[in-house]
């Protein structure tokens, strides 16, 4: 037996009862799912009647709850199961959820909260002020512990495939810090200029914002990032890493892949010597994408990023082979050639003068030549991205005109559509279903191009439908230059002889590890994949820096998560969260060269949002997953208490007997329209005022939310939610009356001159003191009228209007003004208590709460023999009811606990 | 003689005492107060993280003595004592001043002059605490049994429940019969189950238990010892004295109905009759309800008789408070009456129906039977008369916008509420406090319930205040859980605060002892040649009340010696900065 006594849930029922059989004895472990114990108690402001400070009568049975030496606390866990065995001892299956925060290690001190840019709603303030994701829930909480809200990963976050935090240096630079947005970048990818330029970004396609009235522009943020900190360092901040281990690793090739692969690699201490065929490193980089989509000056810039840190790149050095690298003493080598060789096409008259690979023709651009196309009739052939950068480079190199041509339809081309627009806005032709019969020569040049009309056939594998010839269908057209844009494939053929490759010349990797055949080869990238993204190749080198570490410091490569990534949060529950602002938030317009203009220049197309607009755009974030992972709490904490690896725990322990706590719900106002809850900004809720009379308030005065003016005519408006079957609650919530006197009397302290009415149907002041209460009130002039409110409207003011029945003035219908309404918000039953156990054992009364099965003389005892109910749970209570409830409940189980040890 | 280390901790509660006292400059003050090696403040000092933090100032800055200035001790003395025994401090070496309920409340928009005030008092707690010296609890063997005075529901209940947990029980019944009031009342609310029948069940089982004692027609005559070990003397049938050995008192005494004056809405008229002689009626009643030889069609009730009362000048005294079960009582009584004869009409003159929590359904059940609610202003009150022979109740109906209406009646019933039970003798021998409306008093509604100021002693039941039958069950059971809190760890630490003999200057001259409140605590005893007296620890309370009637100065408190009183005095008078 692990436990005597489970005590579900640490409001004061629980907390009580626990003390009392602690105090008794027994070993007692009280399960809490909030971050504190405390329950709802320790948020009210004063209790009735004696108006004693609500803080002040909690904090030490906190205290004393978390310090008793019988009593175990589990804060922020959940019981997920109970389950009765034969022996009438219980199993209990209990949840840790993480708060990513080591609580040996936290001091409490609250650093990570002024850190932290994500707002969230304060709902220990009844949502009335901000908090932030990382935050502390209230300054007396126990234990005075930070938790980081994550309600998962941020679908942008989660979807790029480098693992970069997009909603982390979003929420940066909507907190202005955009230093430190650029360098939460470069802990996940070291080429954030090649990237605000030219990644497809696929965190924007899962952008929920897109939902409201459009994504937000994560890339375009990103740009601006970027080059306001390039401008601010032209140089990288830092040096090599002091710490090496000695150990040496041979990159071959100077792409995307391997350039981040030698990044992380370096940063772990590891002499990084990056190879590279060419003159210039940067891969598809330099020579695949064009300066009007990415200077060069800025992929000049990102590889210094990775030659800061002592990364050799020796240009000009093919390798020629495995054994090569390991002849000159590396421990090892990652490949990532890169796929710079065209597929070729099977078409007669391929070998003509004219007829180029678009890859001779891009790398010539990119690299800052030219090639004379003035005047000339250039056709591409292809639909991938390859095809229209082609297509825009021989515009810019005098191209007479440009057509591309694709054997299937637009809707079927690979290559984005925002960039087919672009290209056609620059007047670059398209013709669909179209495909090379025959290059036709004169004097070895090519003078045309026969073309063969296709039509969509049944779908292929790649679910695209298969184009088929059309009989007889060729048409031929003159064309000076032909490019083919048909697909691209690594040179993989020095390495034949060593390594395992597939039939396509692509290398065998193993897909998590990216291990070879070779024991200390690794390979990633496009010459792994396929052509794919930038994005997808710097994944690729970031996971060989993760495996190749691992191999050289001996440690298996299985057995461990690469990417352990929370699940994405689902966009629909994120709109459903409701803090979605009403008001629509239109997106940026991206600012570019006019197409007319640019179709000839080499200059960048598209232009960075100015401070303002990304500001703006980054405050579009929804914040999907609540924590953006910016990282600047572990940046700040003096104790590195923050973990974002923490994950749940489960346990399963035994216990010898039961007492559910799980308390009340409140009433959501919501659920009478009529009132005008969450509509007019001056109706608000009782539980919200006792936060504002509080001495942990949110504000330093009583103030109305329209207009933050003192109010001076203020309503209650009694029974919202309670004896009303319109939202199925018929039972008094008992307490309503009483708190509302109280407010009404904090009230009159703080503000002296302001006129107090209560609308009451009855006022049930019937414990000890109340009625006394109740009197005093009136005594100080709180106006108490008969009548339920029928309905509440605003004025232009903000003012309310208030309808109801004067049952006892002159009667009939009655509307008063007043400039804030207090909804006195009921109780009622909270169905989690009925989870914790298999469907139907523990039963419930008529009204939803756990049923005594003899109230009358077994208080507390529940359906299951040794299961008590304290409080709350099984009725609503006021405070001292609730006290007594406990310790009868606390009675039960020490008298089964007894009864049961006297029977063995 | 100090050469101690003292801290100074000085509490905001929230806005509590910072609102009004000026929170730095009393900071600033303490630690300039000779001893006093560190003076900080904090926002909740009673919080966890400030208890924390408070631990790591003793330890760090090595600390002998504390003094926080906060809340009053009723509140926090304990906690703060419990947080200087994990810091290694002695308890003892602690002082509480109150600087929320002396100077914050009580000198509010003052805010100089409570601060001023704060400053005077931290530095008289400083002065006392520099004269400590640490002191050790006493401990007290704890006896396993337990006395329960009166077997009413409450009473017979804890019994069983004090059973369970392994104590023996002697019950004390001052009537013949046990069961108190339900017994005769028939079907009781909310589950409709019979009073008597839940008695008998209960007796039954007390009966088959062998720990458990019953006396009855008995009476509590004496009580001494103290907490966990008292000795209470019992009379049995007016002759019998019985002497017990027990740790805990549970006093389950119950109420008196309200008994209306000769004239209280027409008391004393044929006719008109209380609520619980009504309720003995519908008990007995057999397919109809009848007064006396006649069939009752017409029934009013008049509610609030005996509660909510103003004060008047004829009536100076009156019962303020609510008696809570009544207005359900009347309202599952209705019902009762409805289920003997559908035929009956019910009118129920009310102020508020507080018919709380689930009892709502009650209430909307009887309307929907039949029963019509009128309300009537405070001001207002029925009348009742018997014009010309039948009852007649006037009453100005709000809904009718104050029209008089007259009903006829054949039955009035008062809705009596509750009032304390006459207990003069168990009152002066247990020593109980008690409230406004003269029931018991427990220590704090919310923190501590059922417990009372003489340790050891708890209350249950409706002898606290106006219960219905479940919560006074419930109170009685959370009495239960306090005494087996007690009595199940075998022993019970007694501050050490009490009153302590020079017996080198004691010449024994009888005064202390004449002044003790506590029985026993002082005895005359020899010392070689001399007597001299003797103060039992476990049984002194250290109210101090022998110190100045000793003609010697041989009497000194323990943590409030006179020395520390007269440094205290010094620091008080001392001129403010």
């Amino acid at each position: 037996m692990d436990y005597d006594v489970l005590v579900v849930g640490g409001g004061i029922a629980g907390m009580e009862s626990g003390l009392t059989l602690g105090d008794m004895g027994y070993k007692v472990l009280l399960v809490e799912k909030e971050v504190s114990i405390g329950g709802k108690m320790i948020l009210l402001s004063k209790v009735f009647p004696t108006l004693d400070c609500s803080s002040c009568i909690s904090t030490p049975k906190m205290a004393a709850t978390a310090h008793h030496p019988n009593l175990t606390v589990l804060t922020y866990s959940e019981v997920e199961g109970i389950v009765r065995k034969d022996d009438g001892t219980f199993a209990v299956r209990l949840l840790k959820k993480p708060t990513f925060v080591d609580p040996a290690a936290c001091t409490g001190c609250g650093d990570c909260e002024l850190a932290c840019t994500v707002a969230i709603s304060d709902k220990f303030n009844s949502d009335l002020v901000a908090t932030r994701a990382a935050h502390i829930a209230f300054p007396q909480a126990v234990p005075k512990k930070a938790v980081i809200e994550r309600a998962g990963s941020s679908p942008c976050n989660f979807t790029c495939p480098a693992g970069v935090k997009a909603h982390g240096y979003v929420s940066l630079v909507r907190s202005g810090k955009y230093e430190e947005a650029f360098r939460l970048h470069m802990e996940d990818a070291p080429l954030p200029g090649s990237l605000s330029r030219a990644c497809y970004a696929p965190c924007e396609g899962q952008c929920t914002r897109d939902e409201v009235e459009g994504k937000v522009p994560i890339r375009g943020i990103k740009r601006f990032m970027v080059d306001s900190y390039y401008e601010r360092h032209p140089e990288p901040e830092y040096g090599p890493p002091e710490a090496r281990n000695g150990k040496t690793v041979a990159v071959v090739g100077s792409g995307p892949a391997g350039l981040s692969a030698a990044y992380f690699l370096a940063r772990r201490g590891y002499g990084v010597t990056v190879f590279e065929g060419g003159p210039e490193a940067g891969g598809m980089l330099r020579h695949g994408i064009p300066p009007f989509r990415l200077p060069k000056e800025l992929v000049d810039r990102d590889i210094r990023n990775i030659t800061a840190l002592g990364v050799e790149i020796r240009t000009g050095t093919p390798v020629g082979s495995i054994a090569s690298l390991n002849d000159q003493g590396f421990d090892a080598a990652f490949l990532a050639l890169g796929t710079m060789e065209g597929q070729g096409m099977e078409v007669s008259g391929r070998e003509l003068s004219g007829v180029l690979e678009s890859m001779e023709m891009l790398a010539t651009g990119n690299a800052g030549g030219r090639m004379d196309l003035s005047g000339k009739r250039v056709a591409v052939i292809g639909g991938g991205n390859v095809a229209i950068d082609s297509a825009r480079m021989a515009l810019r190199m005098g191209a007479g005109t440009v057509a591309i041509y694709y054997r299937r339809s637009r809707a079927e081309m690979p290559a984005h559509d925002f960039e087919v627009q672009a290209a056609l806005e620059e007047g670059v032709e398209l013709h669909e279903l179209r495909t090379p019969k025959r290059f036709f020569g004169e004097n070895g040049k090519l003078v045309a191009v026969e073309w063969l009309s296709m039509k969509l056939g049944e779908p292929d594998a790649s679910g695209r439908r298969r184009p088929v010839p059309e009989k007889g269908s060729g048409v031929t057209c003159p064309a000076d230059i032909a490019v083919l844009a048909v697909g691209l494939k690594p040179n993989t053929r020095p390495f034949a002889n060593e390594l395992g490759l597939n039939r396509d010349g692509t290398i065998q990797a193993d897909p998590e590890t990216l291990a070879t055949s070779l024991p200390n080869v690794f390979a990633g990238g496009d010459d792994v994949t396929g052509p794919s993204m930038i994005i997808e190749a710097i994944a690729q080198g970031k996971r060989a820096a993760f495996y190749i570490d691992r191999y050289l410091q001996g440690l298996p490569l299985s057995g461990i998560t690469f990417d352990a990534r929370l699940t994405s949060v689902d966009g629909k529950e994120v709109l459903d969260r409701g803090d979605v602002p009403p008001s629509a938030r239109a997106p940026v317009v991206p600012r570019e060269l006019p197409a007319a203009g640019r179709s000839r220049s080499m200059e960048e197309v598209e232009k960075t949002m100015t401070e303002e607009e990304a500001r703006y755009s980054a405050s579009r974030c929804l914040d999907c997953g609540i924590c953006s992972e910016c990282h600047q709490c572990v940046a700040i904490c003096p104790a590195g208490a923050i973990h974002f690896d923490m994950r749940e725990e489960r346990k399963t322990l035994e216990v010898g007997s039961i007492i559910v706590a799980t308390g009340f719900q409140l009433f959501d106002p919501k659920r009478k329209p009529e009132y005008g809850f969450g509509e007019y900004p001056n109706v608000i809720t009782a539980m919200q005022m006792d936060r504002i009379l509080s001495p942990t308030r949110p504000y330093n005065a009583v103030v109305r939310p329209s207009d933050g003016m003192a109010p001076s005519n203020i309503a209650f408006v009694l029974c919202t939610g309670s004896r009303d079957c319109t939202v199925d609650n018929r039972l008094c919530s008992r307490v309503c009356c009483m708190y509302s006197i109280k407010q009404a009397q904090l009230l009159m302290g703080a503000l002296p001159l302001a006129d107090i009415t209560i609308y009451y149907i009855d006022i049930r002041a019937f414990g000890k003191g109340y009625e006394e209460f109740f009197e005093q009130a009136k005594g100080m002039g709180v106006r108490f009228v008969k009548g339920k409110v029928a309905k509440i409207g605003e004025t232009l003011s903000g003012n309310l209007r208030i309808r109801y029945e004067d049952i006892h003035g002159d009667g009939g219908p009655v509307t008063a003004e007043h400039d804030l309404a207090v909804l006195s918000v009921g109780l009622s039953s909270n169905p989690e208590a009925f989870g914790l156990f298999p469907p139907g054992l523990l039963s419930a009364d008529p009204f939803r709460y756990v049923r005594e099965v003899d109230e009358d003389l077994e208080p507390g005892k529940t359906s299951i023999d040794g299961v008590f109910v304290a409080g709350t749970a099984s009725a609503i209570r006021d405070i001292p009811d609730t006290i007594l409830h406990s310790g009868a409940a606390a009675t039960q189980v020490a008298s089964f606990l007894q009864r049961k040890r006297a029977a063995l | 003689m100090s050469g101690k280390r003292i801290g100074a901790f000085i509490c905001h509660c929230g806005g509590n005492i910072s609102d009004y006292v000026d929170e730095e400059k009393v900071r600033a003050a303490a630690e300039k107060e000779s001893g006093v090696a560190v003076a900080k403040t904090f926002i909740f000092s009673c919080s966890e993280a400030a208890q924390q933090e408070m631990i790591r100032t003793i330890q760090e800055e090595k600390l002998d003595g504390i003094v926080i200035a906060s809340c009053s001790p009723k509140l926090h003395l304990t906690t703060f004592r419990a947080m200087a025994k994990r810091s290694g401090l002695n308890p003892y070496m602690y002082t509480q001043v109150n600087v929320r309920e002396q100077c914050s409340w009580a000198h509010r928009h003052e805010r100089e002059e409570a601060t001023g005030k704060a400053i005077h008092l931290v530095r008289a707690g400083v002065a006392r605490t520099r004269l400590g010296v640490p002191l050790t609890d006493l401990r007290i063997e704890t006896t396993p049994a337990a006395l329960v005075v009166g077997a009413g529901v409450a009473g017979m209940r804890a019994a069983l429940a004090l059973s369970d947990i392994g104590m023996a029980v002697y019950v004390v019944e001052r009537a013949a019969e046990v069961g108190g009031r339900i017994p005769r009342w028939g079907r009781m609310f909310p589950n409709d189950r019979d009073g008597a029948e839940m008695i008998g069940t209960l007796l039954q089982a007390i009966r088959g238990r062998e720990g458990i004692t019953l006396f009855t027609d008995a009476e509590v005559v004496g009580k001494s010892g103290s907490v966990g070990d008292f000795s209470v003397v019992v009379r049995v049938r007016g002759v019998e004295e019985i002497t017990l050995r027990i740790g805990a008192i549970v006093v389950a005494t119950g109420f008196d109905p309200y008994p209306p004056k000769a004239g209280e809405f027409g008391y004393g008229l044929p006719g008109v009759v209380t609520l619980p002689e009504f309720r003995e009626l519908v008990a007995g009643a057999n397919g109809q309800i009848r007064y006396g030889d006649r069939e009752v069609r017409n029934i009013v009730y008049v509610y609030c008789v005996g509660s909510r009362q103003a004060a008047t000048e004829g009536h100076p005294h009156p019962n303020l408070y609510c008696s809570r079960f009544c207005c359900t009582a009347a309202v599952h009584t209705a019902l009762l009456a409805n289920g003997i004869d559908d035929g009956v009409n019910q009118y129920h003159l009310y102020r508020d129906m507080r018919t709380y929590g689930k009892s709502e359904i009650l209430f909307e059940e009887a309307g929907r039977k039949g029963s019509v609610f009128v309300r009537y202003a405070d001001d207002a009150p029925p009348v009742v008369e018997r014009p010309d022979g039948g009852l007649l109740v006037r009453v100005r109906d709000g809904l009718l916008g104050g029209e008089e209406i007259g009903i006829p009646a054949d039955l009035v019933v008062l809705v009596t509420g509750m009032v304390p039970r006459e207990n003069a003798n168990l009152v002066n021998v247990l020593k109980l406090p008690i409230d406004a409306g003269g029931f018991f008093n427990e220590i704090h509604p919310k923190l501590r319930p059922v417990e009372t100021v003489i340790d050891g002693v708890f209350v249950a039941g409706a002898a606290q205040g106006p219960k219905t039958l479940a919560e006074s069950v419930a109170s009685s059971m959370a009495a239960v859980s306090k005494g087996a809190a007690l009595l199940l760890k075998g022993y019970v630490d007694l501050p050490p605060l009490v009153a302590k003999v020079d017996t080198e200057r004691c010449t024994w001259c009888g005064e202390c002892e004449k002044t003790c409140p506590f029985d026993g605590a002082v005895e005359k005893v020899r010392q070689g040649e001399k007597e001299i007296a003797c103060i039992h620890p476990a049984l002194c309370k250290g109210c101090g009340g022998c110190v100045p009637v000793c003609p010697v100065e041989a009497i000194d408190l323990e943590g409030c010696t006179n020395a520390q009183v007269k440094a205290m005095i010094d620091a008080l008078v001392r001129e403010a900065v």
